[in-house]
C-alpha cells in the first residue's frame, strides 16, 4: 500500500490485526501511526506493511476488550458507542474518519457525543455491543493461526471497561457529593485507600451518586 | 406550524424577520434607510461613543485579570481533555479567524488615510505617520482580540465545562438559571443573530468590493456596483453548493491555504519592501501604542467635532463586537482542552502581535513609500478609492503581479470561508445551540446574509455598512458587559468557593 493511499482514520489491518490509523507524518521513516482497536495500544510502522479494510454494517470487532457489531437498525442512544464511517464534518468540525465517540445527547438532526462533535444521523454506524448473529468478525485479516484464546472474545472475568465503568487504580482522583477530593493511594483485595485516612469498598467508591471519578493524576 | 414547532423556532423566526424587515426596508425605501443609518450614525457619535469605549476598555481589563487570576488553570472541557489542535495551528487558526478579509481590505488603507487626514495634528507629516500607525495598532490590536477573548471563553466554559448548548444565552446561565431557555434567553439569542448577521454582511460588503477591485486590477473588470452584486451572487451559489454536497472538508481545506498564503505575503513584502523601516515602525509604534493606550482608549472630543472617532474607532469597536459571537463561537470550538490561561495567552498576547506585526510591514512600507520616497501620489490613488488600496501598494514593490494574484486569491478564499463558517455559526444560535443545524436552515442565512450585503452596497456602499454595524451592535455590547460577571461566577463556581488563606501570622 502506497503512503499516499493511507489516511487518518482509516481502519487497516497490521501483523494481521485490525488497528486504526490516527496519524500519517509524511516525512518520518515509520510514517503511519496505528493503534490496535482490541486493547488500544499505539504502534508506528510503514505504509507497506499495512492492508486497508472498510467498515460496513453487521462488521463486529473488539474495541477496547469488549466486542461491537456495527448496525444501522436504530438511531443511536445517549450512552451508545458510535463509529463516524461516513463523515461530513462542518467547517468548525474537527472530528475525522472513523472516530469512535460515546453519545451525550441525542436531536432531531443527529448525536452530540462526549467530545462535543455534533453528528448527522448518516455520519455514524452504531456499535451494539455484543456479536450479532450473522455478522462478520473483522478483528483478523487471517483467522488461522491466530491463537484460540484471542480469537475468544473479551473474557467476562476481564476487569477493564465492562460496561464502560472505571475501576480505581492508584493515582485516580475521585470527587466525592460534598466536592471532597482524594486520590487512591492504596489498594487491597476488594478495600481502596484514598488520601486522608478514607478506606471504602470498590462498590462503595463505584457508586456514581456518591463518588464522581475526575482523572488519574498519571495523564495529567 | 403548530405551536410547539413554532416555540421550537421562535428565535430563527423572529431573527431572520428582523433582518428581512430590514433587507425589504434597503430594496425599497434606499434613501429613507440611507437617512435613517445617517442620523444613527450622527447620534452615536453624540450619546454611543462612551459606552463604546468604556466596554472595550472593560473588556481589555478583564482578559488581562484572568490571565493572572487563580482561575488560569481551569481547564475548558473534562480536566483529562487534550487539545484539539497543536499550539501552532491553533494560533494560526485564531490569528486567521478574527481578521479575515478586514486584514488585508485596511492593512493598508488605514494607516494611510490617517497619515493623509490624521486624528489631530496636520497630515502628511512624520508626527502624522507616528501616528497613523499608533491608531492602527490600536484598532487592531488588544482590544478587538480582548472581545473575543470573552466571548470565546465564555462561549467555551459553558458549552464544556457547563455543558449547556453552543448558544449565546447559555453564557448567562449563573445568572438568568433554567430561564436562559426562556424568552429573556431566547431575546439574548436574537440580538446576538442579528449582531451577526451584521457583522458578517459588513465583511462580506468589504470583501464584495475587495475581490471586485482584485479583478479591476489584475484582470480589466470594471471597478463597478454591478459587479460587486455579481461576485456576491456568484459566491452565495458557491457556499450554498458546498453546504449541499459535503464539500466543508474542502472548505477546510480552503480556510487553511488562505493562512498559509497569507503569511506568504506577509514574509514576502518583508523581504522585497523596506524590511528595516518595517522593523522599526514595529518597535516604535509598540512603544507608542503601549504608553498611549489609556488615552486613545477614553479619547472623546467633548469639546469638538468627534467624527474622526466616530468614522474609525467607534465602527472598529462596534464592528469587532458585531462579529464577536461569530468569532468566539469558533474560538470556542477549536480551544476545547486548554486551559483559561493559555486560552487568553492565546486569543489576547499572541493573536495581537500577530496583528501588529502584519500592520507594521504592510502600513510601514507603504507609509516608507509616501513619506521617505516621497510618493504622494500613492496617498492620493489610495485615500481615493480605498478597495483598491492594497494592489495600488503592490504596483510600487518588486514582484507586484505575484503579490496581487496571491492578494486577490486570499481575499476570494477568505470571502468564501466566512460565509461558510457565518452560515453554521448562524444555524447553531437559530436552532438553541444545536451542533447539528439543518442544512434547510443553513442555506436561508447564506442567502440573507448575502442579500443583505447586497442591499446594504446598493444603499450607499462603506458608510452604510459602517453605520448599519454601528446600530446593530449596541445591544449585543452591553449583553457582553453582562456576560463578563456571569462567566466570572461560573468560574468561581467551577473552582468552589473556598475561603483565602489568612494573611500574616496569629
Amino acid at each position: 500500500m502506497k503512503l499516499y493511499q493511507v489516511r487518518k482514520g482509516q481502519f487497516v489491518y497490521y501483523n494481521n490485526e485490525l488497528h486504526r490509523v490516527y496519524g500519517v507524518k509524511p516525512m518520518y521513516k515509520q510514517s503511519v501511526h496505528i493503534i490496535r482497536l482490541r486493547d488500544l495500544t499505539q504502534q508506528l510502522t510503514k505504509s507497506a506493511s499495512v492492508e486497508k479494510v472498510k467498515p460496513k454494517e453487521l462488521d463486529s470487532f473488539i474495541f477496547n476488550h469488549k466486542a461491537y457489531t456495527l448496525s444501522r437498525d436504530r438511531k443511536a442512544e445517549v450512552g451508545d458507542y458510535v463509529l463516524i464511517h461516513n463523515p461530513m464534518p462542518d467547517s468548525l468540525d474537527t472530528y475525522s474518519l472513523n472516530e469512535i465517540d460515546l453519545v451525550e445527547t441525542v436531536d432531531k438532526q443527529g448525536v452530540v457525543t462526549s467530545n462535543s462533535h455534533g453528528i448527522k444521523h448518516n455520519e455514524y454506524l452504531l456499535m451494539v455491543p455484543g456479536r450479532a448473529n450473522g455478522s462478520t468478525s473483522i478483528d483478523y485479516q487471517n483467522s488461522e493461526g491466530v491463537d484460540a484464546e484471542n480469537l475468544q472474545d473479551a473474557d467476562s472475568n476481564d476487569l477493564h471497561n465492562q460496561n464502560n465503568e472505571h475501576f480505581p487504580a492508584i493515582g485516580d482522583i475521585y470527587k466525592n457529593d460534598e466536592g471532597y477530593e482524594s486520590m487512591v493511594v492504596a489498594l487491597k483485595r476488594g478495600t481502596v485507600y484514598l488520601g486522608g485516612g478514607l478506606e471504602l469498598s470498590q462498590e462503595e467508591l463505584r457508586n456514581s451518586a456518591k463518588w464522581e471519578f475526575l482523572y488519574n493524576l498519571l495523564d495529567k | 406550524m403548530d405551536r410547539k414547532k413554532l416555540n421550537e423556532n421562535i428565535v430563527f423566526i423572529l431573527s431572520l424577520l428582523l433582518t428581512l424587515i430590514f433587507i425589504v426596508w434597503g430594496v425599497f425605501f434606499t434613501d429613507n434607510l440611507a437617512k435613517v443609518t445617517d442620523t444613527i450614525y450622527n447620534g452615536s457619535i453624540d450619546y454611543l461613543g462612551w459606552v463604546y469605549l468604556g466596554a472595550t476598555l472593560f473588556f481589555v481589563i478583564f482578559s488581562i485579570y484572568l490571565l493572572f487570576s487563580r482561575y488560569g488553570d481551569i481547564r475548558l472541557g473534562k480536566k483529562t481533555d487534550k487539545p484539539d489542535f497543536n499550539t501552532a495551528s491553533w494560533l494560526a487558526m485564531l490569528f486567521g479567524a478574527g481578521m479575515g478579509i478586514g486584514i488585508v481590505y485596511w492593512s493598508v488603507a488605514e494607516p494611510v488615510t490617517h497619515y493623509t487626514t490624521p486624528p489631530y495634528g496636520k497630515g502628511y507629516t512624520i508626527d502624522a505617520a507616528n501616528t497613523a500607525m499608533k491608531y492602527t495598532f490600536f484598532h487592531w490590536g488588544l482590544d478587538p482580540w480582548a472581545i473575543y477573548t470573552v466571548i470565546g471563553l465564555a462561549l467555551a466554559f459553558f458549552q464544556y465545562n457547563k455543558k449547556l448548548p453552543a448558544a449565546i444565552s447559555s453564557a448567562f446561565h449563573p445568572v438568568l438559571g433554567e430561564r436562559i431557555y426562556g424568552p429573556i434567553g431566547k431575546t439574548i439569542d436574537i440580538l446576538s443573530i442579528f449582531a451577526t448577521v451584521f457583522g458578517i454582511a459588513t465583511s462580506l460588503g468589504l470583501g464584495a468590493m475587495q475581490v471586485t477591485a482584485g479583478m479591476h486590477a489584475i484582470f480589466g473588470v470594471p471597478n463597478e456596483l454591478f459587479v460587486q452584486l455579481i461576485v456576491i451572487a456568484v459566491a452565495t451559489v458557491l457556499f450554498i453548493i458546498s453546504i449541499n454536497t459535503g464539500l466543508e472538508k474542502g472548505i477546510q481545506f480552503l480556510s487553511n491555504a488562505a493562512m498559509i498564503l497569507s503569511f506568504a505575503i506577509m514574509l514576502l513584502i518583508l523581504i522585497v519592501g523596506p524590511t528595516m523601516t518595517i522593523i522599526k515602525v514595529f518597535f516604535n509604534t509598540t512603544g507608542l501604542y503601549i504608553s498611549d493606550f489609556i488615552h486613545m482608549s477614553l479619547r472623546l472630543r467633548p469639546f469638538g467635532e468627534g467624527e474622526w472617532i466616530a468614522s474609525w474607532t467607534l465602527f472598529y469597536w462596534a464592528w469587532w463586537i458585531a462579529w464577536a459571537p461569530f468569532v468566539g463561537m469558533f474560538i470556542a470550538r477549536v480551544s476545547k482542552g486548554r486551559t483559561v490561561r493559555e486560552f487568553v495567552i492565546g486569543v489576547l498576547i499572541v493573536p495581537t502581535l500577530g496583528t501588529c506585526l502584519w500592520m507594521s510591514i504592510f502600513g510601514g512600507s507603504a507609509l516608507e513609500i509616501v513619506q521617505n520616497t516621497g510618493n504622494h501620489d500613492l496617498a492620493k490613488y489610495i485615500t481615493e478609492n480605498v478597495s483598491l488600496a492594497i494592489f495600488t501598494f503592490f504596483d510600487y514593490l518588486p514582484l507586484s503581479s505575484v503579490l496581487s494574484i496571491l492578494g486577490f486569491a486570499v481575499v476570494a478564499i477568505y470571502y468564501i470561508t466566512v460565509a461558510d463558517t457565518a452560515t453554521f455559526v448562524l444555524g447553531m444560535l437559530s436552532e438553541g445551540g444545536t451542533l447539528n443545524p439543518s442544512n434547510k436552515i443553513k442555506m436561508t442565512w447564506g442567502v440573507i446574509q448575502s442579500a443583505l450585503a447586497a442591499v446594504l452596497l446598493l444603499a450607499g456602499g462603506l458608510n452604510v455598512l459602517q453605520t448599519a454595524s454601528i446600530a446593530a451592535a449596541l445591544p449585543f455590547a452591553l449583553i457582553m458587559i453582562v456576560m463578563c460577571f456571569s462567566l466570572l461566577k461560573g468560574l468561581k463556581s467551577e473552582i468552589g468557593e473556598k475561603p483565602r488563606e489568612p494573611r500574616g501570622r496569629f
